[in-house]
């Protein structure tokens, strides 16, 4: 494996360096404070969860109830996790890729704070019952122009990076950085407006918010995911990228679809009759893109020979995240054809849909590379490869079965829902065991993310491995490594000197 | 991409394998991680598996027949503004309606069992003109005279009959046996649905008639000298207002069980 032996120019790997080092700071706070937010936020699931089948649970306290329990935990996952991974990954995907250190990082690292300040705003005036009500617009109205304004200080540099940058060729990854980049402030903005300032109709509001969460998901979220895919698996396996003119294929079909998404929560609203069917085909076109992103990655990793797709823990999460995606294709295209979205619509099975796009696509993603970024950042090597194994499956079992429970009993909960001759009552009894089960899942959850969390505290603490070998996911120690004898970085240094 | 490639700087990210053991000494501990990265490949040309494209076309396909559901998506009349069709109808059709009106009720009932009399006599009653009399405005229809004509309806006529100042002469068969509760919204219909007369035959009038051709015996056909000897009465009975709530299942006015 080791047998052809090349120098690289040495400048390329200083560079790279160069770029981590600006950004370590920025980074490391999205990365952490995420995760943070990711476990109160799997803890407020697992409360809102419990409080569905057992409403006793924490007593009767107001802040307690399952409506705020319930947008507390939706808000602060969007919000306070999937967000800030994505600034993260944003932030040092478009450096490293146009080759440019970051000069903004202490402003950058200001607004982080602004952002998550607010966040702690948004989560106590929901449980203290200031909410808006709006299911991922939940934050009370003063939240969202510093939501905005942060935001804008913290991607605006990775934009003009990218205006900047040297040489014409445009890797995937940066396109679906891009359309991110523009996608979210759009999104958010133009939804904020419309369901907070502007005077309309309340109907057609509600259908705005849930064009909202689609966009967010798809417009942004998936973008990031996706883009981090595209850079990780030629990244680590050193391949090249199975085919562009399917990366092309897919880039464009996203961004053609996705804008369509949404509406179908609507259905059977009176709002114009398009805008349901539209979203209901958009959803299933959704397919598309996920299957074209996914072949390409997917046969990306698996194609390589070498060991890099067993013991990488990007990798293995990556896939992680592309089998979500696929899955959130497939059950798209099954749960949004008229028959079954009348069981859909307001039962258990979209917050389900919900979970598999954050959690099970978007996430997995984001952990593969937060797994490869934060080495880089601290120069110090992920502790251990058990929490990192933990992690991944428990989050694996976790979401699968979050995911299965929700939609499962959530189509025998709408079903009931629809018996317009059987009592309310029915359709939550239907759904209760399965409620159960989704509280249980959270406890998965939990416990695989109080790992991760515990992990990336240390490494940002700088308590990680200082070695000049990664952390992989095979077992011991191997006689001869790619990467040559091991040894201690600082000791070299120390030599050195 | 030989280490030649005049453009390789230009390229984002470019890096090349190597040998750690090796740059150690060169490096310092910093690019320890970042010397291990490998050069960023984009520019696979695989061919795109037919199986993705056919799976594309079956998303397509599913996405479209949603989409053609949708049926008029661009109107934007009131109708076009509900899109009922996503929610499933579960009222299993109008209600079933067990009481109303004697009149109209009977009208209705009889009009069906009146199927079997349009044949010869027209479905608006008014005859062929040649062999079948009128039954609208005929005066043995019409006329206080229920008695004979529930007897020609249950017995069946021969002979001549003078019908709306024409004599006619053909054979009816007998309709009987007819259960009192088909016969009383017969003639009923014959009386208020061909004509206009206003009243009700009860089924209990009706009874009486099914009475008397039982007593009768069937087989045999009245003839229009015998009815007027001594059958030009109104059945006897107990005259019902036509406004009367009756149930649909028993034919028995509302909350007037038993008869009185």
């Amino acid at each position: 494996m080791s047998a052809t032996v090349q120098n690289s120019d040495p400048k390329d790997a200083k560079l790279r360096a160069d770029i981590d080092r600006s950004l370590r700071h920025p980074v490391m706070f999205f990365f952490t404070s995420g995760a943070l937010w990711l476990l109160v936020a799997v803890l407020l699931g697992f409360a809102s969860s419990f409080k569905s089948h057992s409403p006793d649970f924490l007593g009767d306290a107001a802040w307690a109830t399952t409506g705020r329990l319930s947008l507390a935990h939706q808000n602060i996952l969007i919000y306070g996790w999937a967000c800030q991974a994505a600034f993260g990954a944003i932030i040092w995907l478009m450096a490293r890729l146009c080759r440019k250190e970051s000069k903004n990082s202490i402003l950058i690292l200001v607004a982080g704070h602004v952002w998550n300040l607010a966040i702690t705003f948004g989560l106590f005036g929901i449980l203290l019952g200031g909410s808006t009500g709006v299911t991922w617009m939940a934050f009370p109205t003063a939240v969202w122009p510093v939501l905005l304004i942060s935001y804008i200080l913290i991607a605006i540099w990775s934009a003009i990076q990218f205006q900047v940058r040297e040489g014409g060729h445009i890797f995937v990854s940066q396109w679906y950085l891009l359309a991110a980049i523009i996608a979210f402030p759009w999104v958010f903005f133009s939804s904020h407006v419309f369901v907070f300032v502007l005077d309309g109709h309340p109907l057609m509001k509600a259908a705005v918010s849930e064009w909202y969460r689609a966009g967010l998901v798809f417009l942004f979220l998936a973008p990031v995911a996706i883009s981090a895919a595209y850079y990780l698996a030629p990244k680590v396996t050193g391949r090249p990228v199975h085919s562009y003119h399917l990366a092309m294929f897919g880039f464009w079909s996203l961004m053609a679809i996705a804008p369509w998404a949404g509406f179908q929560k609507l259905a059977g609203a009176p709002i114009p009759r398009f805008l349901p069917y539209i979203g209901a085909a958009a959803t299933i076109l959704f397919l598309i893109p996920a299957l074209a992103v996914a072949v390409n990655i997917l046969r990306t990793i698996l194609q390589d020979e070498t060991s890099a797709s067993r013991n990488s823990p990007s990798l293995r999460f990556t896939m992680g995240g592309m089998a979500g995606m696929l899955i959130l294709g497939v059950l798209g295209l099954f749960l949004n054809t008229s028959g079954t979205l009348a069981m859909t619509q307001f039962s258990l099975t979209g917050y389900g849909m919900d979970i598999l796009a954050i959690y099970g696509f978007f996430s997995m993603c984001a952990f593969g590379l937060i797994y490869f970024v934060v080495p880089r950042v601290t120069r110090r090597e992920w502790l251990s490869k058990r929490f990192i194994t933990s992690h991944f499956f428990l989050s694996l079992y976790g979401v699968a079965a979050v995911v299965l429970f929700s939609i499962m009993g959530g189509l025998f909960q709408g079903q009931a829902q629809n018996d317009s001759n059987a009592p309310w009552a029915d359709a939550a009894s239907f759904g209760r065991a399965y409620a159960v089960g989704t509280t249980l899942a959270w406890l998965f959850i939990a416990f695989a993310n109080t790992i991760f969390l515990s992990h990336l505290l240390l490494m940002w603490a700088r308590l990680g491995r200082r070695s000049t070998h990664p952390t992989l996911l095979d077992s011991g120690h191997h006689a001869s490594s790619p990467h040559g004898p091991e040894g201690d970085i600082d000791e070299l240094q120390a030599a050195k000197a | 991409m030989s280490e030649q490639d005049p453009n390789a700087r230009l390229r984002p990210d470019l890096d090349e394998e190597m040998n750690v053991a090796e740059t150690h000494a060169v490096f310092e501990g910093a690019t320890a991680a970042t010397i291990r990265e490998r050069r960023l490949h984009e520019n696979g040309m695989e061919p795109v598996p037919l199986w993705l494209f056919l799976c594309a076309g079956i998303s397509l396909l599913v996405g479209g027949a949603v989409l053609g559901k949708g049926g008029a998506l661009f109107n934007y009349g009131q109708d076009s503004m509900w899109a009922n069709e996503w929610t499933e109808d579960t009222s299993g059709g109008p209600e079933e309606i067990t009481e109303g009106e004697v009149l109209p009720f009977f009208v209705k009932q009889g009009a069906k069992t009146y199927g079997k009399c349009a044949g010869c006599h027209g479905a608006d009653g008014k005859g062929d003109g040649a062999n079948y009399p009128p039954l609208a405005g005929s005066e043995w229809v019409t006329g206080e005279n229920t008695e004979a004509l529930g007897m020609i309806i249950l017995n069946g006529l021969s002979g001549p009959i003078e019908v709306a100042g024409k004599t006619w002469n053909s054979v009816m068969p007998a309709q009987g046996p007819i259960s009192a509760k088909d016969l009383a919204p017969l003639m009923t219909y014959l009386r208020n649905g061909l004509n206009d007369v206003g009243d009700v035959v009860t089924v209990e009038m009706a009874q009486k008639a099914v009475d008397a051709y039982e007593a009768r015996g069937p087989g045999k056909t009245v003839t229009a000298a015998e009815l007027q000897g001594g059958h030009m009465n109104l059945l006897s009975g107990e005259a019902m207002d036509p406004t009367t709530i009756i149930d649909f299942e028993t034919y028995q006015p509302v909350g007037n069980a038993g008869g009185n």
